[in-house]
């Protein structure tokens, strides 16, 4: 089937349309197609939201996103970016892109990396010299914009990576595993920064396999499993809800815990046995209230663990069912 | 369009240079002087023939150890290490980052083979030659000469490897100038290796086309009409190995 070539404006209120993307990837040295990467995904990004592509490694985020930014070719289907086939370089003149690993030339500094893009974004001298400080300061890397590429850490690189994606103040962004690799502060930096990406009014699309950060900031997640697209949820509506659980040693004294701790709705008590108890709360007023409650029955707490809420839930569901599906009955 | 061509065009030359690709201009001198100094006095009364053949043999070869090693890795080395996909996410289409590649590594070799022609120019003015337009006429082909090998090595990177595109570009050299001898083995034979060497002589660039040096050395002219038909032919050739290297660039995922 021949798609009509797309200009100018797309379904209103959408930034992103991917239309039954199929995409299989040649092996060997025949080229022999294998099983497809992505198949049939169909999805709508609608403007200024977040959305996440979330799957397991080997789902398909990658590959959908390497299409969207024609990397890519798709076997199958149509994908536009406002409006514009995602074939055509004219439809990424308002994308910024942070691949996984970011990659760049070594002998670079990162004001000439970001100068170098500048220009191949047709930005002006005036508008590459303000916008690459702006950028570098934005990420934190102000102080050291004169630092070669080479010598940067992978944070920095990351760094450098979202100030190079933020050049053209992009109207859609878009990041593949953005978290992944940072420590915890780094992690946090990325989220407000996209958060306030998103004030300014981007549409954010991100890959990510670690559903709390998908639940920290998205407002529509894809979840995509095996190459197929398994469901889109809204989590805009859905209250903030982190899931946390704890594994503690009862007192010797006790026995079970009381049919108070088991009433109470709160939480969720998975495991009593002599020697384990194991309890599962979701957000963090009732971990306080549940620690408190554990502290006055005099039980050592061993572990607190942060946990996904209902997303992660479904989303290993969904893999375990296929998981199941997939084994062969003995 | 235009400016994204040549932002990367000036990228890929600012890389070449800091890969101290021009200390082979250095080389080239100290190659050009001790070689003369060696050779000269070997060959009584032809010192100016030698400098002249020595320079212009020493410019070519030099050219196209330099297309070797980064024409044929001019565009996979940014595909091996990635640092193709940011660039091709920006609105650049595949055709201008191939141009604009391209374009630097020639602008390279036209620098460094400048800068080699001031070198010869000098050192054979040292000598009872005067250097003129015949000598420039020599530059200039040796330059189209290795530009269209460029292309090829672009072209069979997309094909094979670094290393393979470089020994495939290096045999098209070879071919290359043994062309016109082929085919004139080749009217001494007949049958099916008449046929295929007929075939290779029609499908390959004649770069013997290119090859004034014995001309020059023995103070002929290069006429105009010469040059000219070179460049439309070098040009041609160019043409047909990036239309190549384009398709088999549409090809690659990244």
């Amino acid at each position: 089937m021949s798609h009509p070539r797309a200009v100018g404006n797309g379904p209103a209120g959408s930034i992103l349309t991917v239309d039954g993307l199929r995409k299989t990837y040649r092996q060997g040295f025949l080229g022999r197609r294998g099983a497809p990467a992505v198949a049939d995904v169909s999805l709508e990004v609608r403007r200024g939201e977040i959305f996440a592509l979330l799957g397991h490694n080997g789902a398909g985020k990658t590959t959908t996103l390497k299409a969207i930014l024609g990397l890519v070719r798709p076997d199958r289907g149509r994908i536009t970016i406002d409006g514009v086939d995602a074939a055509r370089p004219e439809s990424r003149e308002s994308v910024g892109y942070l691949p996984e690993a970011p990659y760049f030339h070594e002998n670079l500094a990162a004001r000439e990396l970001l100068d170098f893009y500048g220009k191949l974004l047709g930005l002006s001298r005036e508008q590459r010299r303000e916008r690459t400080a702006e950028c570098l300061a934005q990420v934190g890397m102000a102080h050291e914009a004169r630092r070669k590429l080479r010598d940067c850490s992978k944070g920095m690189r990351q760094r450098i990576g979202l100030a190079q994606a933020l050049l053209n103040r992009p109207r859609l962004l878009i990041l593949d595993e953005p978290q992944s690799g940072l420590d915890p502060l780094g992690r946090r930096q990325v989220r407000d920064l996209l958060l306030a990406e998103k004030r300014r009014g981007a549409t954010i699309v991100f890959s990510s396999h670690i559903v709390p950060d998908v639940e920290a900031i998205a407002d529509r997640v894809a979840m995509l499993r095996h190459g197929r697209l398994a469901e889109i949820k809204d989590l805009s509506s859905r209250p903030p809800s982190r899931c946390f659980r704890i594994v503690a040693a009862p007192p010797r004294t006790a026995e079970q815990p009381s049919s108070r701790w088991l009433e109470d709705p709160r939480w969720t008590v998975t495991e009593t046995t002599s020697d384990r108890w194991i309890l599962d709360v979701v957000g963090a007023g009732n971990l306080g209230a549940l620690l408190a409650e554990l502290d006055q029955a005099s039980a050592a707490v061993h572990d607190v663990r942060a946990r996904g809420g209902d997303l992660e839930t479904e989303f290993l569901a969904g893999l375990e069912r296929d998981h199941a599906q997939e084994v062969p009955s003995c | 369009m235009l400016s994204r061509t040549l932002a990367i065009a000036l990228a890929t030359f600012h890389e070449t240079v800091r890969d101290r690709l021009f200390y082979l201009v250095g080389f080239f001198g100290v190659a050009l002087v001790g070689a003369s100094m060696v050779l000269s006095p070997l060959t009584v009364g032809a010192q100016s023939k030698i400098v002249a053949d020595v320079g212009l043999g020493s410019m070519a070869l030099l050219g196209l150890l330099v297309v070797l090693l980064v024409g044929s890795n001019l565009v996979r080395k940014e595909m091996d290490r990635h640092t193709i996909t940011t660039v091709l996410t920006k609105p650049v289409g595949r055709t201008d980052y191939l141009i604009g590649k391209y374009l630097g590594l020639a602008l390279t070799l036209t620098v460094m083979i400048a800068l080699m022609g001031l070198i010869y120019f000098g050192a054979v003015s040292m000598t009872t030659m005067k250097p003129g337009l015949a000598h420039l006429g020599a530059i200039y082909l040796t330059l189209l000469e290795l530009l269209i090998l460029t292309s090829a090595a672009v072209a069979f990177s997309f094909l094979v490897g670094n290393a393979l595109s470089a020994v495939l570009t290096a045999a098209l050299f070879v071919i290359g100038h043994l062309l016109r001898s082929l085919r004139d083995f080749a009217a001494m034979t007949e049958g099916l290796s008449q046929d295929v060497i007929m075939v290779a002589y029609r499908i390959l660039p004649d770069l013997e086309v290119f090859n004034v040096r014995s001309e020059v050395v023995h103070g002929d002219a290069v006429g105009a009409g010469l040059i000219g038909m070179a460049t439309f032919y070098g040009i041609g050739w160019v043409i047909v190995f990036l239309v190549v290297a384009r398709a088999l660039f549409d090809r690659k995922e990244l």
